[in-house]
């Protein structure tokens, strides 16, 4: 007779991954760069008081600015070094030996490479607005929750793009850098914009890139880009939920593909 | 049979409160692979491929680089699929199938293990995946002699050590079956003949079944009822190693002499002479089915005419080595 235990090994491999993620002292560095991009730094990109949604809106995404990048980096990091190492250097087929399935195995190790670093970056930012204006943040909570989601649109959709490259080519690194670059070359891609929209005053550059990034839907919301005194785009709220779920919708068709590959066609 | 009845997984398996069991309903062949086809690019690593293994046997899987031995265990083990054939692994298709996981043991070529855990620390966890008492680690890490070990990280383990922690965790479940790929690569001649020894230990006591693959042939031969030869990605000699003896090397005959290198032209010349190799000590000759008797006859004539003397002509008993060779060289003979 052989005990297949339940629930128990999905838990040991995602506790291996958190083990291997955060080793000492990445977890305590992390931590330190979140308070201190939080509670020091938030100061600095605060865009000032207006109406309530303004104030929350203004408020949160001076809390996120700096710890989203931190956030980016941790998650790349995860991924490249967690999943992609073990791929590479084939620790997956010991964790593929385990009562588990393939889908199962991969979930422990995003909650491990992602849930956990959301969970700290939230831990602290909810820390951080509860210290620095809880009556703002009680009045317009649906701004906050909105501004996270759509903050964290773009560096969930580009995770979820390095996790499918670190799983077809087997390697981290090379996967960590094509994040980095996706990165630049998406805020180069922004100026330009910015730079076409202003002069062209069309809105169509930014339509689409707010798919990518909903949270510049929700930043023109709030301060509309506008060029030789006219507004070039103003985008409704409804537009931005749009865009956050258009964004969300392709970080799902990403996984999605990631899910299926891993389980699927992977072979080791 | 009531436990059939409470819910058949496969042809198999069947779990009753929560347990796989293979007892009741136990398969012909724990491996039984059937026409596997693999191919990388242009290169074809395992090409019609077929492998059976019965429980409670040990089989060594024996092949050139290359061959596609371990292309053929990862396929075993659900970490590859084949491009054609069937593979079932206890009754059931490998990929992606926990339940026969809790029945397999795994000793990969390279053990791929995280290397800032410690040793025990990591098998307690395995022992907690499959759900089997936490106190099996260590009895896992003393039965390799590792136990003096148990608070290093993996990473200071030296080369042979890490193998021998990679046999601890393939056999902390107490698996059915264990399929070691280059198991005592790595290892010193101690430590080699103290692992065997647990092999056969392991197939007396538990019958475990074993897949083994290696390069070291006289180790296999010590331990392995049967063997599977693979060549260029096919099985191209299998079954029990007293049978591939008499089939293969009953053509195989030895001849002392004086002079190998001067016997070894003219014996070379013969037509029905397949193979000749020389040593100090004189020639194994392989020869054409029934061609045994025209060597006694023609050999004592060659030998006079270079003045070469035959200290004496013998049936060929060959090692497992002498086997393989014979079975992979040019010659070798036909799959069985």
């Amino acid at each position: 007779m052989k005990q297949k235990p339940k629930g128990r090994p999905f838990l040991e491999v995602f506790a291996s991954a958190v083990q291997e993620d955060y080793r000492f002292p990445l977890l305590e560095i992390f931590a330190f760069l979140y308070a201190l991009s939080t509670f020091v730094f938030a100061g600095m990109s605060f865009g000032g008081y207006g109406s309530s949604e303004q104030s929350a809106y203004s408020l949160v995404s001076a809390l996120m600015s700096i710890p989203l990048n931190i956030f980016m980096l941790l998650v790349f990091k995860n991924i490249a070094f967690g999943l992609g190492s073990d791929l590479e250097k084939g620790t997956i087929q010991t964790t593929l030996s385990y009562p588990l399935k393939r889908h199962a195995i991969l979930t422990a190790k995003l909650l491990s490479a992602i849930g956990v670093a959301l969970l700290l970056l939230f831990g602290i930012q909810i820390l951080g607005l509860t210290v620095v204006a809880a009556g703002i943040i009680r009045e317009g909570i649906h701004v906050v929750i909105l501004t996270y989601v759509a903050s964290l649109g773009y560096p969930l959709l580009l995770s979820a793009i390095i996790l499918f490259v670190a799983l077809w080519v087997k390697k981290g690194g090379l996967a960590l850098v094509l994040g980095i670059v996706m990165s630049f070359a998406f805020s180069v891609i922004q100026g330009i914009a910015l730079i076409i929209a202003m002069f062209n005053r069309t809105a169509v550059p930014f339509q689409i890139l707010a798919i990518i990034n909903p949270s510049m839907a929700l930043q023109y919301h709030y301060s509309p880009i506008t060029s030789f005194g006219g507004i070039v785009w103003n985008p409704s709220l409804i537009e931005v939920v749009t865009d956050v779920c258009a964004c969300y919708a392709l970080v799902a068709l990403a996984l999605a593909l990631c899910y299926y590959y891993f389980s699927r066609r992977l072979n080791l | 049979m009531a436990c059939l009845r409470r819910g058949v997984l496969g042809k198999g398996f069947y779990r009753f409160n929560n347990k796989v069991n293979v007892r009741c309903f136990m398969p012909s062949f724990l491996v039984n692979a059937k026409g596997l086809y693999k191919h990388y690019g242009r290169v074809v690593a395992v090409n019609q491929l077929d492998l059976q293994i019965k429980e409670g046997s040990i089989v060594g899987l024996v092949g050139p680089n290359g061959a596609g031995k371990t292309t053929t265990i990862k396929i075993i083990l659900g970490l590859l699929r084949p491009d054609s054939g069937e593979v079932e692994v206890f009754g059931q298709a490998p990929w992606d199938n926990p339940d026969i996981r809790m029945l397999i043991g795994v000793v990969h070529e390279k053990a791929f293990f995280p290397a800032h855990q410690k040793t025990l620390d990591y098998l307690k966890r395995a022992c907690r995946i499959f759900g089997v008492p936490e106190d099996r680690a260590l009895e896992v890490l003393t039965s390799v002699n590792l136990e003096d070990a148990y608070d290093r990280t993996i990473k200071a383990l030296s080369a042979g050590m890490l193998q021998k922690f990679a046999i601890a965790h393939a056999l902390v479940h107490k698996p059915k079956l264990v399929v070691a790929d280059e198991m005592t690569a790595n290892l010193d001649p101690q430590a080699r003949s103290n692992l065997l020894d647990l092999v056969a230990l392991l197939h007396k006591n538990e019958n475990v079944t074993f897949l083994l693959s290696s390069h070291i042939l006289p180790e296999l031969s010590r331990v392995c009822d049967s063997v599977a030869i693979i060549s260029y990605g096919k099985v191209v000699a299998s079954g029990n190693l007293v049978e591939l003896y008499s089939k293969f090397t009953a053509r195989v005959l030895r001849i002392s002499t004086d002079q190998p290198d001067v016997l070894a032209e003219p014996v070379r010349k013969l037509g029905y002479v397949q193979t000749v190799e020389v040593d100090s000590r004189g020639l194994s000759v392989r020869v054409a089915e029934g061609a045994e008797e025209k060597l006694y006859e023609d050999v004592p004539s060659l030998a006079k005419k270079v003045n070469a003397k035959i200290l004496g002509i013998e049936s060929g008993s060959a090692s497992l080595d002498e086997l393989y060779r014979l079975v992979v060289t040019k010659g070798g003979g036909g799959t069985t």
